[in-house]
C-alpha cells in the first residue's frame, strides 16, 4: 500500500474514533499546481488527503489558531515537526492536543535538510534518507563578499518587497495576535514607501527568527516578488549554530537560544 | 528620558527625530562639505551601572565630545535590537548600548540574555552590510567614569571616520537610488 493510501486509511480511523476532531493535511489544488493544505473533519473526508511532491507547506503555521478546538491531527513532513517542536516550547498548543502523524518529505526539492517528522505519534511509510549535511556553499560565496557588496545585493533585492507579508502570514513562528510592522501606538515600523522601512522590516524579521527558523522555505515560497529570504533565514540559522551549539527544532529538550544564556557565551564583540 | 517603555522609547526616537529633514534649520548645523562631521550617537545606558557611570564621569568633569544622546533604560536586557535601529533609521549614526558588566546585573540575568540578542544583532548587522561599527556593546560600571568617557571619545571617532548613516537612514536610501 502506498504511504497516501496509508495515511488516507489511518487519519479516516482517527475520525471516526473520534480520537482527533480534525486533521490538518495536504490536498490537490483546485487550480492545479501545488499542494493546498486540507482541514478534514469527517471521516468520508480522508479520501481528499494526498501526500506527494508538492507538499511544500508549513502545517504547523495552522496550529495557534486551532487552540482549544478539539484534538488536532497534523500530517507532519520534517520541517513541519521542527516547527511543531519549536510551537510546544514556546507554549502555543498544548501537546496532549496534538496528534502527530509523521511522514517522509515528499517534497521534490525539500528546503530543509531534515526530511523525516522529528517529533511523531506515529510514522507512515518508509523514512527518507537524510541528505548528507553538506557545507553551505551559496551562503559562504555570499558572505565572502564586501559589506558594500552584500547591502547591494541585498539592498536591491529587498526594495522589491511590497511588504504584502505574506512571508509572515505562511511562517509557523509569526504567531503574535499584533505583529511588530503592524503595531500603531506608538508605530514601529513605518508605513511608508521608505526602503528604510523595509530593511527594518526585513532585519527584525530576522532577528525574531534568530534559533526558530526551520529554514522550511515556506516564506520564500509564498513570497509573491521573488525575494530571497532564504539566503537570510539560513544566515540567521547559522549564527545560532556557530555561537549558541543550537539547531532549531531537533529537540523538546534543549530551551529556545535567545531566552537562555551561559556565562562563557563569546563577547569578542563588546567593549 | 526618566521611565523607559518600550513605547516611551520609540516615541522618543521619533519625537527627537535627528535628520535636518525633520529639525527647523536653525536648530542643527547643517551637514556640507564645508562643516566637519559631528557624529550624533544615541546612547542606551543601564540605570545601574552605565547610567551612574556616566553620571559620574559629569560630575568627574571628565571631558568627552557631545556627541552623545543619552536614553536611560532599566537594565540591558530593555534594550530591543529594534529601538538600535529605529534610532539609525530616524537620525542618528551610531548607537552606544551599555550595561552592567556580567555577573553584575541589577536584575541577575539581563545583561547575560541581552548578550546573546546582541551578538546575533551584531552578526546580522555585519551580514546586511551595516557597518557593526555604528553599534557599539559594551559593559560599564557606576565606577568607570573615565572609561565611560574614553568609550564616548573612541566610538565618536569610529563613527566619524564612518561618515554619516545612509544605509539604514530615513530619506537617505531613496536619495541613494535616484
Ligand atoms: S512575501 Fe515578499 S513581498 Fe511580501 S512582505 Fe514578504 S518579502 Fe515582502
Ligand atoms: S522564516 Fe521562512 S523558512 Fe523560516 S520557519 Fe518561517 S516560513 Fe519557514
Amino acid at each position: 500500500m502506498s504511504t497516501e493510501a496509508a495515511l488516507r486509511d489511518r487519519c479516516r480511523a482517527l475520525l471516526q474514533s473520534g480520537e482527533v476532531a480534525l486533521v490538518v493535511g495536504y490536498r490537490a489544488a483546485r487550480t492545479g499546481g501545488n499542494c493546498t493544505p486540507a482541514f478534514v473533519t469527517g471521516p468520508d473526508q480522508a479520501e481528499l488527503l494526498v501526500l506527494d511532491k508538492t507538499c511544500h507547506h508549513n502545517l504547523a503555521a495552522y496550529l495557534p489558531g486551532l487552540r482549544h478546538k478539539g484534538r488536532v491531527a497534523v500530517v507532519s513532513t520534517g520541517p513541519t515537526s521542527r516547527s511543531i517542536v519549536n510551537l510546544l516550547k514556546e507554549n502555543q498548543f498544548d501537546r496532549k492536543d496534538l496528534h502527530i502523524i509523521g511522514v517522509p518529505d515528499p517534497s521534490s526539492a525539500p528546503a530543509s535538510n531534515v526530511r523525516n517528522a522529528v517529533l511523531f505519534d506515529e510514522f507512515i511509510g518508509d523514512k527518507a534518507d537524510e541528505p548528507a549535511p553538506a557545507p553551505d556553499q551559496d551562503l559562504a560565496a555570499f558572505e565572502a563578499k564586501t559589506p558594500a557588496e552584500r547591502w547591494e545585493i541585498l539592498f536591491a533585492d529587498l526594495s522589491n518587497c511590497i511588504r504584502c507579508y505574506a512571508c509572515r502570514q505562511v511562517c509557523p513562528n509569526c504567531y503574535c495576535p499584533t505583529c511588530f510592522v503592524d503595531a500603531s501606538r506608538p508605530q514601529r515600523v513605518g508605513r511608508t514607501p521608505d526602503r528604510s522601512d523595509t530593511i527594518m522590516f526585513h532585519v527584525m524579521r530576522a532577528m525574531h527568527m534568530a534559533g526558530r527558523c526551520v529554514e522550511c522555505g515556506a516564506c520564500a515560497r509564498a513570497c509573491p516578488m521573488g525575494i530571497d529570504l532564504m539566503v537570510i533565514n539560513r544566515k540567521v540559522a547559522a549564527i545560532v549554530r556557530d555561537r549558541f551549539g543550537h539547531v532549531s527544532g531537533m529537540s523538546l529538550d534543549d530551551p529556545l537560544p535567545l531566552t537562555t544564556f551561559t556565562p562563557e557565551d563569546g563577547q569578542e564583540f563588546i567593549e | 528620558m526618566d521611565s523607559a517603555s518600550g513605547s516611551d522609547i520609540i516615541a522618543f526616537l521619533r519625537r527627537n527625530r535627528m535628520a535636518e529633514s525633520d529639525i527647523p534649520s536653525e536648530q542643527v548645523r547643517p551637514r556640507t562639505a564645508a562643516a566637519p562631521f559631528d557624529p550624533r550617537i544615541v546612547a542606551f545606558l543601564c540605570n545601574w551601572c552605565s547610567y551612574a557611570g556616566a553620571d559620574l564621569a559629569g560630575i568627574s568633569r571628565i571631558q568627552y565630545p557631545p556627541s552623545v544622546r543619552v536614553i536611560r533604560v532599566p537594565c540591558s536586557g530593555r534594550v530591543d535590537p529594534f529601538h538600535i535601529l529605529k534610532a539609525l533609521q530616524e537620525g542618528a549614526d551610531g548607537v552606544l548600548v551599555s550595561g552592567c558588566h556580567p555577573g553584575d546585573c541589577h536584575y541577575l540575568t539581563g545583561n547575560y540574555v541581552a548578550r546573546r540578542r546582541f551578538a546575533v544583532l551584531h552578526d546580522l548587522l555585519d551580514f546586511f552590510g551595516i557597518e557593526p561599527g555604528r553599534v557599539t556593546f559594551s559593559w560599564v560600571s557606576a565606577a568607570e567614569g573615565e572609561r565611560f568617557a574614553e568609550l564616548v571619545r573612541h566610538t565618536t571617532e569610529r563613527v566619524r571616520a564612518l561618515g554619516p548613516m545612509s544605509r539604514l537612514a530615513r530619506n537617505a536610501t531613496a536619495r541613494v537610488v535616484q
